[in-house]
C-alpha cells in the first residue's frame, strides 16, 4: 500500500524524470547500427523512440528477417516458416533510416563503417548485433557444403526448412542424431527443444524412430525438467549421451551422415550438427572479438573494451551471465540505447537491471522456463542471487499449458515490439 | 485509504514530466532500471491474443502490491515469483511509478 514515504519516493522519481532533458544537453548524432535481429532492430527503434533528433541507420542485408525462436515448431509441423518472418516496415515507420546490405569493414578510429554497396557511413556510436556465425573449420569434415547435406538449423530459414524435409521423408524407425557444442553457443536449451519436439513429432508419425543426441557438455540448461519431460512424454525415444561417456563429436562424414566421437561412429538417417560458433564475421573484421571469438564489452553501455565508441550486444557479446537468447539481445539493446542518448548528451549512464527468460516447449502444451536478473558487479554482468532459476520440478494442474501459453506470448509481444 | 488521493496526483506530476520533457510522450529515456526488461512481455502496444496482462498505465499501487507478493510468495505465478525477487521495495516503486504514467 502506498505509504506517505513511498510517495515520497515516487515524486522524487517523477522529479528526476522530468530534470535531465529540461536542465541538460540533449543528445544528438548520427548511430549506425549493424545487424538487424533481435538486438540490432531493437536498438535502432529505442534509440529513434528516445531521442526523435538522432540521426539512426540500420545496416542489414536481407528484406525479411527469419526468428530462430520457434523454429523448433517448424520442425515439429506446428509452425510454417512464414509465421517466423518478419519485414523491416515497422522499423522504418520508426523513423530508422534502412540501409539494405551488408557492413563488410569497420574503421573505429576514422569511425565509419563500409558497405557492401560501395557506401560509407560515419557514426559517432556505432552498434553491432550480427548475431553468430558458424565456426567453420572447428569441426573437422563440417563446411558448407556439409550443411546441406546435415543441416545446422542454427540460423533460422532455408536450413530450418531443409532439416524438416529430411525428418519428413525418413522411414519409420529411423535414427535422428543431434550434436550439441560445447559452451558458450546461441539459445543453451534449444538443442533440448529441439530434440523435444523431434520426438514429440516422430511419436505422432514415425514412432518406431529414435533420437540421440551426442553432447559435448555433462549439464545443459534446464535438464532436470527436459530430463522429467522426456521420461513422462517420450518414453525410451530419446538417448543423451553425455561428454563423460564419449558424447563429444570429433568430426562427421557428410558422405554417410556419421557423426564420429572418440569411442564409436554413429550413422543417422537424419543428422543434425549443432557446430561450435562465434560472433558474426563482421565483429572480427571490426576488431572487437577477442581470441575467444566473442566480444568483450563493459556492463553498463556494452561499449566494446577493445574499441571505444562501438557497442556490442546480443549473441556476439560476452555478457557475463546471460544467456545467449532473443529475450537478452532485445533486453541488451533496449539498456544500450538508453545508454548511448545518455553518453551523446554527455551523462553518465546508470547502472541498468536486465531480465532474461527463455521458455522451452517438451511438447505442443508442455512450456518450461529459466529465468535470470542481472546487474553489473565488478565489471561484469551478474546473476542477482536469490532471484531467477527454473519452473518447478513438481508442479500441479494447468502449469506447464500455461507457460506454453505464456511462451507463444512471449514470442507475439517480443516480435511485435521489435518489427511490428 | 490515503493512495486513493495521492496517485491521482503522483499521475499528474508524472503526465507533467512528460510534456515538459519533449512535446510528445517520451517516458521511455527515464525508465528505471530493470523497466524496459518488463516490456519483453508486458509490451508498450497492445498484443492481440497474448495472454501475458497488461500492466502499462495500471494503477502503480496495484504494481507494487503485485510485485511484493510475488517476490514474497503470498500470490502464485509461474515466473513472476522468480522475477520480482531480484528487486528491492525502491526498484519495484520506481518501475510502478514508471509503467503507471504509460498510455494504458
Ligand atoms: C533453434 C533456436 C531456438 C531459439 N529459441 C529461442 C527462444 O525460445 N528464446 C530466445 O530468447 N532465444 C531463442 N533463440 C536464440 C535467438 O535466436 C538469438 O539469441 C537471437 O537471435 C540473438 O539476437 P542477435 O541480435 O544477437 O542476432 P540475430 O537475431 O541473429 O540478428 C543478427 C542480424 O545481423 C545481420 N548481420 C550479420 N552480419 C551482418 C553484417 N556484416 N552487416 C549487416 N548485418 C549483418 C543478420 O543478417 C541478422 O539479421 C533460439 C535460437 C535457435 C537457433
Ligand atoms: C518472461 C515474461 C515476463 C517478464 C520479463 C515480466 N513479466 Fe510480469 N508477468 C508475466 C506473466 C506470465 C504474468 C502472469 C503471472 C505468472 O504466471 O507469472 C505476469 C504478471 C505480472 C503482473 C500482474 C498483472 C495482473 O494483472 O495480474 C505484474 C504487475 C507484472 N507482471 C509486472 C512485471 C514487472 C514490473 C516486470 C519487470 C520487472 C515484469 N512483470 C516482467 C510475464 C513476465
Amino acid at each position: 500500500m502506498a505509504t506517505r514515504r513511498t510517495f515520497l519516493k515516487l515524486t522524487a522519481a517523477a522529479a528526476s524524470l522530468a530534470t535531465p532533458s529540461i536542465a541538460s544537453a540533449q543528445a544528438s548524432g548520427r548511430v549506425v547500427v549493424a545487424g538487424g535481429g533481435f538486438g540490432g532492430a531493437t536498438a535502432a527503434r529505442t534509440l529513434k523512440a528516445l531521442e526523435p533528433k538522432l540521426d539512426v541507420t540500420l545496416v542489414e542485408p536481407n528484406a525479411t528477417f527469419t526468428a530462430c525462436p520457434f523454429s523448433n515448431n517448424v520442425l515439429a509441423d506446428l509452425r510454417e516458416i512464414s509465421q517466423q518472418q518478419f519485414g523491416y516496415d515497422g522499423v522504418k515507420k520508426a523513423g530508422v533510416t534502412l540501409a539494405q546490405t551488408s557492413a563488410t569493414a569497420v574503421d573505429a578510429s576514422a569511425k565509419t563503417v563500409t558497405l557492401a554497396d560501395g557506401n560509407k557511413l560515419s557514426y559517432d556510436r556505432l552498434v553491432m548485433s550480427p548475431g553468430i556465425d558458424i565456426n567453420w573449420g572447428a569441426l573437422p569434415g563440417y563446411d558448407e557444403a556439409a550443411a546441406e547435406k546435415m543441416p545446422h538449423a542454427w540460423k533460422a530459414g532455408a536450413q530450418t526448412v531443409l532439416l524438416r524435409q529430411q525428418l519428413q521423408a525418413m522411414d519409420d524407425g529411423g535414427l535422428v542424431v543431434i550434436s550439441s557444442p560445447a559452451n558458450p553457443f546461441r539459445c543453451p536449451p534449444g538443442p533440448y527443444e529441439r530434440a523435444s519436439l523431434i520426438a514429440y513429432w516422430l511419436k505422432i508419425w514415425k514412432p518406431k524412430s529414435k533420437l540421440l543426441i551426442l553432447d559435448s557438455k555433462d549439464t545443459f540448461s534446464k535438464q532436470r525438467l527436459f530430463q522429467n519431460g522426456w521420461a513422462e512424454l517420450y518414453q525410451g525415444m530419446i538417448e543423451w549421451v553425455p561428454l563423460s561417456q564419449g558424447g563429444k563429436v570429433t568430426s562427421v562424414d557428410p558422405s554417410t551422415l556419421t557423426f564420429v566421437t572418440d569411442f564409436a561412429r554413429h550413422k543417422a538417417a537424419v543428422g543434425n550438427v549443432i557446430p561450435p560458433q562465434k560472433a558474426g564475421t563482421i565483429a572480427q573484421q571490426a576488431g572487437v572479438a577477442d581470441r575467444t571469438g566473442w566480444c568483450p564489452v563493459e556492463p553498463v553501455a556494452f561499449e566494446s573494451t577493445l574499441r571505444p565508441g562501438i557497442h556490442v550486444i546480443g549473441d556476439s557479446a560476452i555478457m557475463g551471465g546471460m544467456p545467449k537468447s532473443a529475450f537478452a539481445a532485445n533486453a541488451q539493446a533496449k539498456v544500450c540505447a538508453a545508454a548511448i542518448v545518455e553518453l551523446l548528451a554527455g551523462r553518465k549512464p546508470v547502472d541498468p537491471i536486465l531480465i532474461n527468460t527463455c521458455y522451452s516447449l517438451v511438447a505442443a502444451d508442455y512450456g518450461i522456463s529459466v529465468a535470470g536478473v542481472y546487474r553489473p558487479d565488478k565489471g561484469v554482468l551478474t546473476d542477482i542471487p536469490g532471484a531467477g532459476g527454473t519452473s518447478p520440478l513438481e508442479v500441479v494442474g494447468g502449469f506447464r499449458g500455461q507457460e506454453a501459453l505464456y511462451a507463444s506470448s512471449w514470442f507475439k509481444t517480443i516480435t511485435t515490439e521489435v518489427f511490428g | 485509504m490515503k493512495h486513493r488521493l495521492l496517485l491521482p496526483a503522483l499521475a499528474s506530476v508524472l503526465s507533467l514530466a512528460s510534456v515538459v520533457a519533449g512535446g510528445a510522450v517520451r517516458a521511455a529515456d527515464t525508465a528505471p532500471p530493470g523497466a524496459s526488461s518488463c516490456t519483453g512481455c508486458h509490451a508498450a502496444q497492445r498484443i492481440p491474443d497474448s495472454v501475458i496482462p497488461r500492466i502499462a498505465g495500471r494503477k502503480a499501487s496495484d504494481i507494487v502490491q503485485f510485485m511484493r507478493e510475488y517476490r514474497s510468495g503470498a500470490w502464485p505465478s509461474t515466473v513472476m515469483g522468480r522475477i520480482a525477487k531480484g528487486f528491492d521495495d525502491q526498484q519495484i516503486d520506481a518501475i510502478a511509478a514508471w509503467f503507471a504514467a504509460q498510455p494504458e
